[in-house]
């Protein structure tokens, strides 16, 4: 049997069954996107590989960790870019965001197709330094001209890297995010925090701790992400399908309404001192359940407390 | 006259001093130096309870204290140098000798001390010789243990972490010595008496439960693609041919690779009931999975496993309990049945010579050897058959008479050609050897001796040393799967290729294996939760493993 030959049969049956965080990048796009639908841009045998990494005698990779292109949803067109955590932690780089900046500048101008960000990144890569960090800065501004053209733009964040530094930063451009219990979303890492302001403020080893501040259940309860999926790409598929649906245009009345639900959530949250605290000002009656609890029965609970009026990143 | 009860006098004396300090058998925390001042003499030797897992932190500290005009020069004989007060009471000049087994997170200091001379070395053993030389020449004097509760009497009861507790009280109560116990409660009525009070002379209650390290959680998600691979290999390739029933595992990913491919790629092969029954095995979490799919009858334990209480608690019929239905660990006991009584050792190791001497130490880290050195041993007093140990003895000797033919131990290797931070596995010298030099050792620190080595697995193929008849083709099967390392690419390939005619070297093809078939989703748990979901909720993992 062919490898295409699969593609088209593709069930709903493998969607269900695979695991988005353990998937890589290119499972998470094959098995996301219409079956055989994917195209790919500036794909490996064009070799865009890092001029950085080889300076420092470090491993490239022939898509420089991003996979960049389009294909359909459900049979609408969409864009796509998807980072591969496991190479240098999903890391931007100056090929690696150039690609991505593409892309989405290609939405803008196209107008029609949303864009779908499969997030999966530590930040910038340290070794590409000034390069990164003004692709960051590319990548936001080419977030806010797609949306700003009538294109919205989903990120989907589960992967191993999270989605942390710049990546967070780009996470709260988007229009809408889904995240998963594995998901974490944040801008200063868990080391980061306890290097700067010592391991009683936070204990980056305390893997429990970690996950309730910045992990995916948490995000999604207080409103910094839209929509919860399970760990499986079906489940991510369905929650990508809803949003794009659902999710408001953009515009003036769109970023003061977001402003004025930050502020509010700082009023309401800023005395917590831990996430159990603010479940527990949310509603939770045991918020210490909250982790172990099956995503579905989380659901349920979180689509009784959440409120929307919480929903800004 | 001649006395020959000085040792008794002594140590009575020894116990009216302590008295002093204590109320009955117990002292309060805040008396403990006293105490440790009152009956610890200069030059004593002295086991402070460094186990591999639990640790007697509190009389660490307090002996760290003591004035040394009082105490000094002790010879230290335990087996886990494991907290840093370990060393600083050499540092202070508290102890002065050492003999010891194990030093896992204090590798690199140690190697420092002893370099600098600030440690006088006795020697660095295995569990079992230690333990065998607390009754022939390195009995201590006083016994400074950890348990997790007393009575008045001091019955202690030390929880499922029993480890190496009965074996140093045996040692040091009955030659007239001093046992001190530090526990985390006392209480009217222990859940069950581990070691008896009459061997315990005084107890402590300390503020905060003791340390324990957990050492055997290997987190699923962590596990590569190639540590599948040679999982698979290990399984078709030697476990099922053998028919290896009764085992030892080691501690690392590769083996934890092998524990979640028995529900899968195990079941798969009709495996189950035929190979991996019976352990000697600290509780892992990741043979959860193969426990809960009826694969594993029996376990016994070094230690336990911090997390893994109530679901051992709940599989009594695997593990050994005691009547309160908590664990019953006792690493000398299972140290040697790990040595008779199983057929196969496998575990993963830093390098490996071309004679197969194997090695987890650096210029710059002494670990200790711990257990897998008796572990990873041909036990040369066994006496009893069993199908594996005999078929490995003929492959090893063919021609001579069954009746007076040795069986022998599958010893295993596994690992991936390039380790971490792309080391090779394989080396011309062992580091262990320019340590010694270094150090001035008698013995280069070989953690298991080419001699006792069976079997090499890495991701290029299987190689079979019992098959092996000289020198020469034993370094050329080594060679023959050491992949792309300078002492793979030394191989003589056509020599190889004969020993892979002969079946010496097995590729994965010639096992029927196809390389790209190992993949992550034939683990039948690829995270913690996972397993957590197989115990049905038992499994309680520390936060360090948690990523929910």
């Amino acid at each position: 049997m062919s490898v295409a030959h699969v593609d088209r049969q593709l069930p709903g049956e493998t969607r269900a069954a695979s695991s988005w965080y353990e998937a890589s990048a290119r499972e998470r796009v094959r098995l996301l996107l219409d079956a055989g639908s994917f195209q790919e841009f500036i794909g490996p045998e064009a070799r865009e590989t890092s001029p950085h990494l080889r300076v420092f005698d470090l491993p490239e990779q022939f898509d420089d960790g991003i996979i960049v292109g389009c294909g359909k949803l459900d049979g609408s067109p969409v864009f796509v870019a998807a980072q591969e955590g496991r190479f240098m932690g999903g890391a931007f780089g100056e090929v690696h965001g150039a690609k991505l900046t593409g892309l989405l500048r290609a939405a803008r101008d196209v107008k029609s197709a949303p864009v779908l960000l499969l997030l999966d990144t530590g930040g910038v890569r340290l070794q590409e330094a000034n390069a990164g960090e003004l692709a960051i800065a590319e990548i936001m501004r080419a977030v806010i001209e797609a949306r700003s053209a009538g294109v919205k733009v989903i990120g989907l964040i589960g992967g191993r890297s999270g989605c942390y530094g710049g990546g967070g930063l780009i996470a709260g451009c988007c229009s809408a995010l889904v995240v998963s219990e594995q998901g974490r979303i944040a801008v200063s890492g868990p080391e980061v925090i306890e290097t700067n302001r010592g391991v009683e403020e936070f204990d980056s080893r305390d893997r429990a701790l970690v996950w309730r501040t910045m992990g995916g259940k948490s995000r999604w309860l207080i409103g910094g992400a839209d929509a919860f999926a399970d760990d499986t790409v079906g489940d991510f598929r369905k929650a990508a399908l809803k949003l794009l649906s659902s999710t408001a245009d953009f515009g003036l009345d769109t970023l003061k309404a977001e402003q004025s639900r930050l502020e509010e959530r700082l009023q309401s949250f800023g005395e917590c001192p831990d996430a159990l605290d603010i479940w527990r000002t949310e509603g939770v009656s045991d918020p210490r359940s909250i982790p172990a609890l099956p995503a579905d029965q989380f659901i349920a609970l979180g689509d009784k407390i959440r409120r929307t009026s919480r929903d800004a990143r | 006259m001649t006395t020959w009860q000085k040792a008794r006098t002594a140590r009575d004396a020894r116990i009216d001093a302590g008295a002093k300090v204590a109320k009955g058998k117990i002292v309060e925390t805040g008396d403990v130096t006293r105490l440790l001042e009152a009956v610890i003499r200069p030059g004593d030797r002295v086991c402070l309870e460094g186990d591999n897992q639990k640790q007697a932190d509190l009389l660490s500290a307090a002996l760290l204290a003591v004035d040394i005009s009082k105490v000094n020069n002790l010879h230290m004989v335990q087996s886990g140098v494991v907290l840093p007060e370990h060393l600083d009471l050499f540092d202070r000049g508290v102890a002065k000798k050492l003999d010891y087994a194990y030093s896992g997170p204090q590798s690199a200091r140690i190697a420092t001390m002893l370099f600098g001379g600030k440690i006088e070395l006795g020697a660095i053993h295995t569990y079992l010789e230690l333990f065998a030389r607390y009754f022939i020449d390195l009995t201590p004097h006083v016994a400074l243990i950890a348990a997790v509760s007393a009575d008045r009497d001091g019955n202690l009861y030390t929880g499922p972490n029993t480890e190496d507790t009965p074996t140093v009280v045996e040692a040091t109560s009955f030659k007239d010595g001093i046992v001190i116990a530090q526990v985390n409660e006392i209480v009217d009525k222990l859940p069950r008496v581990d070691i008896p009070g009459d061997r315990v002379h005084f107890v402590v209650k300390s503020d905060k439960p003791f340390f324990v390290e957990p050492l055997f959680t290997r987190d699923p998600a962590a596990i590569t693609e190639g540590q599948i691979l040679t999982a698979m290999m290990a399984i078709k390739g030697i476990y099922a041919p053998y028919g290896v029933r009764r085992l030892n595992h080691g501690i690392g990913f590769s083996t934890a690779a092998i524990e979640l491919l028995l529900p899968t790629f195990g079941e798969k092969l009709g495996l189950r009931g035929k190979i991996a029954s019976q352990f000697a095995l600290n509780p892992h979490p990741a043979l959860i999975p193969a426990i809960e799919s009826g694969w594993v009858e029996q376990i016994h334990s070094f230690g336990s496993e911090v997390g893994m209480d109530d679901y051992i608690r709940a599989r009594s019929d695997v593990y050994f309990t005691g009547p309160d239905g908590s664990l019953r660990s006792n690493r000398a006991f299972c140290q040697v049945a790990g040595l008779y009584a199983c057929d196969m050792f496998i575990g993963s190791t830093l390098q490996i010579d071309l004679k197969g001497n194997s090695s987890t130490i650096t210029t710059s880290r002494i670990a200790g050897f711990g257990g897998a050195p008796n572990m990873g041993s041909d036990p040369r007093g066994r006496r009893h058959p069993s199908e594996p140990w005999l078929q490995a003895g003929r492959e090893a000797d063919p021609d001579s008479t069954p009746a007076l033919r040795r069986g022998r131990k599958l010893v295993v290797q596994i690992g991936e050609t390039f380790g971490e931070k792309n080391v090779p596995l394989f080396v011309e010298k062992l580091d262990a050897i320019a340590l010694a030099e270094k150090l001035k050792l008698d013995l280069a620190p070989v953690m298991i001796y080419g001699d006792d080595i069976t079997h090499i697995i890495t991701e290029e193929g299987i190689a079979n040393l019992l098959l092996c008849r000289d020198a020469r083709e034993r370094e050329q099967a080594i060679r023959g799967v050491a992949g792309y390392t300078d002492v793979g690419r030394g191989r003589d390939k056509q020599f190889v290729q004969s020993l892979r005619e002969r079946g010496v070297i097995r590729r994965p093809e010639d096992l029927g294996i196809d390389p790209l078939d190992a993949d992550r989703s034939l683990l039948a748990a690829r995270s913690i939760k996972d397993l957590v979901r197989w115990s049905g909720g038992l499994y309680a993992p520390p936060s360090k493993f948690r990523n929910w």
